[in-house]
């Protein structure tokens, strides 16, 4: 009878280990959005730094990155670097959703830290990342060449991405 | 060079560390006296050693010695040197640096303050000890090394952390540690009882001093955290219920669960096996939040650098050394269960019903916590419960807890009259409501049932456990005034004073909570806007210099009946070198309210967001936080043993 209750705390101990044990080697940063597996959402706009019209169909044909930014953004200043490598490393585009800031202070910034997009979605008013469901930048989606929302990463990026999420899917 | 010596010195305590662990082992071979000597000695010189490679990466760090990777990520040469200073616990390495530095220090300090335990069961704990302590430094040498080079070197720093540049802060790690790291003493306390199969009544009180020592430490840590959040986040609020202050929060809500068992223990030498359970879940929680924070498995405000390789190392040895705790316990643990008969109206058995609404209060955070783990482990979505849940569960739970204290306090052991009892505490449960009502009326004009339940509730604990005191006072013989004072026994004194506090501070969360108002606005220079009974005018925003940030200070002038009042000074900083932007909200406090003001984004140069808060009361949270403190330190003081008995006896 004692002997019973006293497994209680062990079978308790079992299952927290478990549940911590199957989280170490999930990402949380990784969200599942409710876009993953549909086509990107509708969307015209100008670009940051040549003011030409960009929509959501100029950029179907190939694969893509898009990454959601800000100049007052301090994460994206850290990932700033990874993408300038992905950038370097492989062939595939990027593009940038410039969220919430102001041209100039974001011309400034890509100055000082360099530029690895193709091409910049100006979005001063936030409202084509409302369409994309961000958070908060950076978030980073990856594309297919339908325009078809592969994944989504809440977050900066760092090496990880690019050989855990990026090159299977690549290769693919 | 120098810091060569901080890596050697570490390696050295991981050696003795083993030394230290071995000593278990040598039970039927060494005689006692002499693994006593060796262990007391062993667990003096690992403090020694620690302390002292503590102190070259505190000198690196005050000598800005870039060469080392860790001090060049988290300090800066135009960093201020208090700051260079808390730099050395501001990121993973250094902090477990911390943990173990006050780790070695709770250890050594087991033999220095002894009591009246048995050297066998010293020597059992010190062991212990050991191989915790070998642990964490194998951790630090192999994956989270503070004194891992870098080459080239960094001219200059990349600064630390700015949300870490406050003062709070500085204190806030290594006190919360202290507490936290604490839970080890009655972890390893009760190994060495379960491994000896005998325990006797003056270990446990002996053992309550300890537990008191990391409440009380606990609850400074936690306090000081939630203070920094309500000054330095600008969001006007102090608990979050984020996994990381979960994690310290769970702690000591099982603390505060072994605390009262402990009691029960001592005073009636029954619950000894759930005492002993609860130490080690204590611990096991200490341990859990650690891996939380370091692991990277939940995001968060305080989450270190993800890193699943340092979150599977600590999570082999949670399982290894709790997992044979508790099979320890299982195997065991029917030694130490005995029966005595109370009654249901017994101080027992209210104290049961307290433990179990903590733990399952502790296991409902738990829960919370885990949730998207769990969830996501289920491959069913990942869900994140917020704090809607926590605040519900949680106020739900502490609800029957909160009003058994005074009951708690006022009934005897094994049997309470419930006629005098009722007819007694009725009396205050009535003055409370009435009083309840009456404030509110006269403060707010209007009544909401959950914060008049919640007040009538607190005044009730604080009136009955007041008036405890003075019933005690009453009781002595002595005419003298002052040496009746003298002889209130401080353990009484502690329970009241922590009690009265928990009641204050029920008192400023519920009526700060729900009587809040709070204005989110564009404000143009020269504009007012009222908010409760004060008017707050938008004088001016001007910049401002400092070593390595730059600031916007924005310009209040506060009028009530169109008097002066006071100014407020909200700054939005951008530091130099990691460009990152932190609010300062300038806070006028006084005991009826906070205003609390914080500059948003800039719109145009006439025009700011602002936001302002007005809090009624919100001050009586840290008034409650610092009684319950204060009655802890009284715990751990007690010393009136003698005393204690004959009014305990009395009562």
């Amino acid at each position: 009878m004692r002997y019973k209750t006293a497994v209680i705390p062990i079978l308790i101990f079992i299952i927290i280990i478990y549940f911590l044990y199957s989280g170490l080697n999930k990402d949380p940063t990784l969200i599942p959005s409710p876009l993953v597996g549909k086509s990107v959402p509708e969307f015209s706009s100008t670009t940051l730094l040549d003011n030409e019209i960009i929509t959501d169909k100029s950029l179907i044909g190939k694969p893509y990155i898009l990454n959601v930014w800000g100049s007052w953004c301090y994460g994206c200043s850290i990932e700033h670097e990874y993408l300038i490598d992905i950038y370097n490393k492989s062939t595939i585009n990027i593009y940038g959703l410039n969220y919430k800031d102001n041209r100039i202070d974001a011309i400034e910034w890509l100055k000082e830290k360099g530029n690895p997009y193709k091409k910049i979605i100006f979005d001063n008013t936030g409202s084509i990342a409302i369409d994309f469901g961000v958070y908060g930048a950076p978030e980073t989606f990856l594309v297919d060449k339908n325009g078809i929302i592969l994944h989504k990463y809440v977050g900066p990026i760092d090496n990880t991405y690019y050989k855990n999420l990026l090159l299977p899917e690549i290769e693919k | 060079m120098i810091t060569e010596f901080g890596n050697f010195f570490l390696s050295i305590s991981a050696t003795l560390s083993l030394c230290m662990f071995s000593i278990i082992f040598l039970k039927k071979t060494v005689d006692v006296d002499l693994r006593y000597i060796l262990c007391k000695n062993l667990s003096f010189i690992v403090l020694f050693f620690v302390f002292l490679s503590f102190s070259f990466l505190v000198y690196a760090f005050l000598t800005n010695d870039f060469s080392l990777r860790y001090v060049a990520n988290n300090s800066n040469i135009s960093l201020e040197s208090f700051y260079k200073f808390s730099a050395v616990w501001g990121a993973h390495e250094g902090s477990i640096l911390l943990w173990v530095f006050i780790l070695s220090l709770w250890s050594a300090c087991i033999p220095l303050f002894s009591g009246k335990i048995p050297k066998r069961i010293l020597i059992d704990m010190i062991s212990i000890m050991g191989i915790l302590l070998l642990f964490f430094l194998v951790f630090i040498l192999f994956s989270s090394n503070p004194f891992d080079r870098i080459f080239p070197i960094p001219i200059n720093g990349r600064d630390l952390n700015p949300l870490l540049q406050d003062p709070g802060l500085i204190i806030h790690p290594p006190l919360l540690y202290i507490g936290y790291v604490g839970t080890s003493v009655p972890f390893v306390f009760a190994v060495a009882v379960l491994i000896d199969g005998h325990i006797e009544t003056t270990w446990i009180s002996w053992l309550r001093k300890w537990v008191i020592s990391s409440w009380v430490f606990l609850t400074i840590g936690i306090s000081l955290g939630s203070w920094w959040a309500y000054h330095e986040l600008g969001w006007g609020g102090w608990w979050f219920w984020d996994p990381v202050e979960n994690a310290s929060f769970m702690p000591w809500l099982a603390i505060t669960a072994l605390l009262h068992s402990l009691i029960v223990s001592e005073k009636r030498g029954i619950f000894i096996s759930w005492s002993i359970l609860l130490s080690i879940l204590t611990f096991s929680l200490s341990l859990l939040g650690t891996f939380l924070v370091r692991s990277g498995i939940l995001v968060s405000v305080h989450a270190f650098a993800n890193d699943p390789e340092r979150g599977l190392y600590i999570l082999i040895f949670l399982t290894l050394i709790i997992g044979s705790s508790l099979v320890l316990y299982f195997s065991r643990s029917s030694k130490l269960i005995f029966y005595k008969k109370y009654s249901i109206s017994s101080k027992e058995f209210i104290l049961l019903i307290n433990n179990l609404f903590l733990t399952i209060t502790t296991f409902a955070i738990l829960l919370g916590t885990l949730y998207p783990l769990i969830t996501s482990s289920l491959d069913i979505g990942k869900i994140s419960v917020g704090a809607p849940y926590f605040n519900f569960i949680f106020s739900a739970l502490m609800l029957p807890v909160v009003f058994l204290m005074a009951p708690a306090v006022y009934s005897n052991w094994s049997k309470t009259n419930y006629n005098s009892l009722s007819k007694k505490l009725g009396k205050f449960l009535f003055y409370s409501l009435m009083i309840a009502y009456i404030c509110m009326n006269f403060f707010f004009k209007s009544e909401i049932f959950i914060v008049y339940l919640g007040v009538s509730l607190a005044l009730f604990t604080i009136i009955s456990s007041g008036a405890k005191i003075f019933q005690v006072f009453g009781s002595t013989f002595e005419k003298n005034y002052f040496k009746k004072i003298i002889l209130i026994p401080s353990s009484i004194i502690a329970n009241s004073l922590a009690h009265i506090g928990i009641g204050v501070l029920i008192i400023g969360v519920t009526i700060s909570t729900y009587y809040s108002s709070q204005k989110e606005i564009i404000m143009v220079k020269g504009t007012e806007v009222i908010i409760q009974d004060t008017k707050v005018k938008f004088i001016d925003v001007k910049g401002k210099l400092s070593s390595n940030y730059t600031s916007q200070v924005g310009i209040f002038d506060a009028y009530k009946n169109d008097k002066y009042v006071i100014s407020f000074f909200p700054e939005k900083r951008t530091y130099n070198i990691q460009k990152n932007i932190m609010t300062e909200a300038a806070i006028d406090s006084s005991l009826t309210r906070d205003i609390y003001i914080a500059l948003g984004e800039k719109i145009n140069d006439d025009s700011w967001v602002v936001r302002i808060y007005y809090k009624p009361f919100i001050q009586l949270l840290w008034y409650g936080v610092g009684l319950m403190i204060l009655g802890g330190f009284f715990g751990i003081f007690s010393r009136n043993k003698y005393i204690d008995k004959i009014t305990n006896n009395e009562i």
